[in-house]
């Protein structure tokens, strides 16, 4: 083995641990609320909670990252199991998709990392929670069977009267945290192949495309979907990494990123069919890029400048 | 979930949170993550290594008789073909007993071989080659900012005064600056004048330098920065210009680089350098990750 190949493979050993020693964590807790909601939460309970109204639950069910706050890794878990005990489809995607940008933490962040400006944290959230509810709205049009894998279907024939307890709770969660977990752990492989091996962000092929807003904006969103941020963090990335790049292609990496990235589509793949995954990639794709320009042309007139703390003090 | 299938996946938990549990009693989470998720991973750990033991230990559900799992029923397979008792007709709670099933109810996710394979033998041949950061011969270094400019017009704004009374500096005078503010400095033309010619004292991790070292004169000495782990990080760092009778550190050492900041252009782009004046060794902090704010 010559030493750019050790090298490589320390490295992407390195990032590999790193990705998944933060995320397990997550999972795991995910994966616990999903075990205690797939034993405790009677079936039909949404029902009750959910307006009648199809749209007008779609709408809600994506205002409740702002209640509930869980990551992206965390949140597959949850609505896997809401979906099996009767959440909708529409609302599930509602909620997995807005959850990990329209939260307080991300909103924070994404604070901070533009120097406390609020015109790119509220287009952010904004325009994050609008996609998510039109994909769903647009999802609640298909059939059930082309959007869920068999296994998450919502087609009992007749209603099951599971044992309430500890112990059952927490088999559903082993059971969620073994799939879920093999899912991530397979999508932190690749993110870290590409990582460390693929994709060189500072590479002049990258760095030239934020001189057009149509290249920087697919740009950025590719280099999200490759570089599979956390959306706590991704804001300073692209405040602090792409300084060349306009804001709109900057809101394209922080809309994208959260909904579609190279370990989510693993974890998604739990719940969704592929097919269905390739729509969601899809249509999160265009109307990010139509978001993207929106701000870039009506919203937001320059880039906030990225912060910089007190640097003196040591 | 049969009882070996819930051992199986209740030895491969146990497996995933004593890493958890290990990396960080081992103290080695600190090159991994930001010292905010550090309890986290402890006490996710344990929490998956109580999930996972507890099913190693009692695999079954043994105090309930009840269904234990999800229970649907597909339409197009028998789901029930292995039973010797009647399911045809479902039209009961489905209390009755079912430990003597031994089939599998669902046909979701993989089995405990395939979810061992898929996600211990990565982490296996991870533990074994990770060297705990990215190594400083490496490409990922270069890609994650070790050689690039700081951007320009930062806003942080300050004068040689404040610079005076709140920067300590070292026996021989010179200013012990974080390495973020020289590195910044070079990205604001009103720091620069503060700034360039002053002495100053650097503190990070040296690396081989790749810029305007043809002479083969120069290391670079670089920070990390961090929000979340080490995939989000950020490596900023500075061209140290050493004479030839500077006793040089070791690549991948921690120093303390003492000097003159200087400015210099590079294909129309503005780079902090340090003259070098000498190096004393430095001690790597429990934690070398700068914290974005």
């Amino acid at each position: 083995m010559n030493a750019d190949t050790e090298n490589q493979l320390a490295d992407g050993s390195f990032e590999f641990l790193s990705i998944f020693l933060e995320g397990l964590p997550f999972i795991f807790l995910g994966t616990l609320i999903s075990g205690f909601l797939g034993t405790y939460l009677p079936r039909g309970a949404f029902e009750k909670i959910l307006p009648k109204n199809r749209t007008l639950a779609v709408i809600i069910s994506g205002f409740l990252g702002a209640i509930f706050p869980v990551c992206e890794c965390a949140v597959v878990p949850v609505i896997r199991r809401l979906v099996k005990n009767g959440l909708p489809v529409s609302c599930a995607l509602s909620y997995m998709l807005a959850a990990p940008i329209f939260n307080p933490i991300t909103a924070y962040s994404t604070f901070k990392a533009f120097n406390s400006s609020t015109d790119v944290m509220f287009t952010r959230l904004g325009f994050g929670y609008l996609i998510a509810v039109i994909i769903a709205l647009i999802a609640a049009r298909f059939a059930i069977n082309n959007i869920l894998k068999s296994s998450n279907d919502q087609k009992p024939l007749h209603e099951h009267h599971h044992p309430r307890n500890l112990t059952s709770a927490l088999q559903n969660s082993l059971r969620d945290l073994m799939d879920v977990g093999l899912y991530f752990a397979i999508g932190v492989i690749l993110t870290a192949i590409l990582k460390t091996a693929v994709v060189d962000p500072n590479e002049p092929f990258w760095k030239d495309l934020g001189a057009n807003f149509a290249g920087g904006t697919i740009g950025m969103m590719i280099l999200a979907f490759l570089l599979s941020l956390c959306s706590t963090s991704d804001a300073f990335i692209a405040a602090n990494s792409f300084d060349h790049f306009p804001i709109g292609p900057k809101l394209a990496f922080m809309i994208f990123g959260p909904m579609v990235d190279a370990k989510l589509i693993f974890l998604y793949s739990t719940v969704f069919k592929w097919r269905f995954i390739l729509f969601l990639t899809i249509a999160a794709f265009l109307l990010t890029g139509i978001a993207s320009w929106i701000a870039q042309n009506h919203l937001i007139s320059d880039s906030p400048k990225a912060p910089v703390e007190d640097l003196l003090t040591p | 979930m049969t009882s070996l299938q819930a051992r199986l996946f209740g030895l491969i938990a146990s497996l995933w949170g004593g890493l958890l549990v290990y990396f960080y009693h081992s103290g080695r989470i600190r090159r991994y993550l930001e010292q905010d998720f550090h309890q986290l991973i402890l006490i996710g750990g344990i929490g998956i290594l109580i999930l996972g033991l507890f099913f190693v230990i009692n695999p079954k559900d043994k105090s309930s008789t009840t269904c234990s799992h999800d229970h649907h029923h597909h339409d197009s397979e028998d789901h029930h073909q292995n039973c010797d008792h009647d399911h045809s007709d479902c039209e009961h709670d489905h209390d009755h007993q079912h430990d003597h099933c031994d089939h599998h109810h669902h046909d979701e996710g993989h089995g405990p071989l395939v979810t061992a394979l898929l996600t211990l033998v990565p982490l296996t041949i991870a533990m074994a080659y990770t060297q705990d950061q990215y190594t400083v011969t490496g490409k990922t270094i270069a890609k994650k900012g070790l050689y690039e400019a700081p951007a320009i017009n930062q806003t942080f704004k300050f004068t040689r005064e404040d610079l005076e009374k709140r920067v300590p500096k070292n026996s021989l005078g010179e200013y012990q600056i974080r390495l973020i503010t020289a590195y910044y400095a070079a990205g604001d033309k009103e720091m620069q004048p503060i700034f360039e010619g002053l002495p100053v004292e650097l503190e990070g991790r040296i690396a081989p330098e790749k810029l305007n070292n043809e002479e083969g004169n120069r290391l670079r000495i670089f920070r990390s920065i961090i929000s979340c782990c080490a995939a989000d990080m950020q490596i900023i760092g500075i061209s140290l210009d050493i004479p030839e009778d500077i006793e040089r550190p070791k690549l991948n050492e921690w120093a303390k680089a003492g000097g003159t900041l200087d400015f210099e252009k590079i294909n129309d782009t503005i780079y902090p350098v340090l003259r070098v004046r000498g190096f004393m060794p430095a001690e790597e902090p429990y934690s070398e990750f700068i914290k974005r704010q």
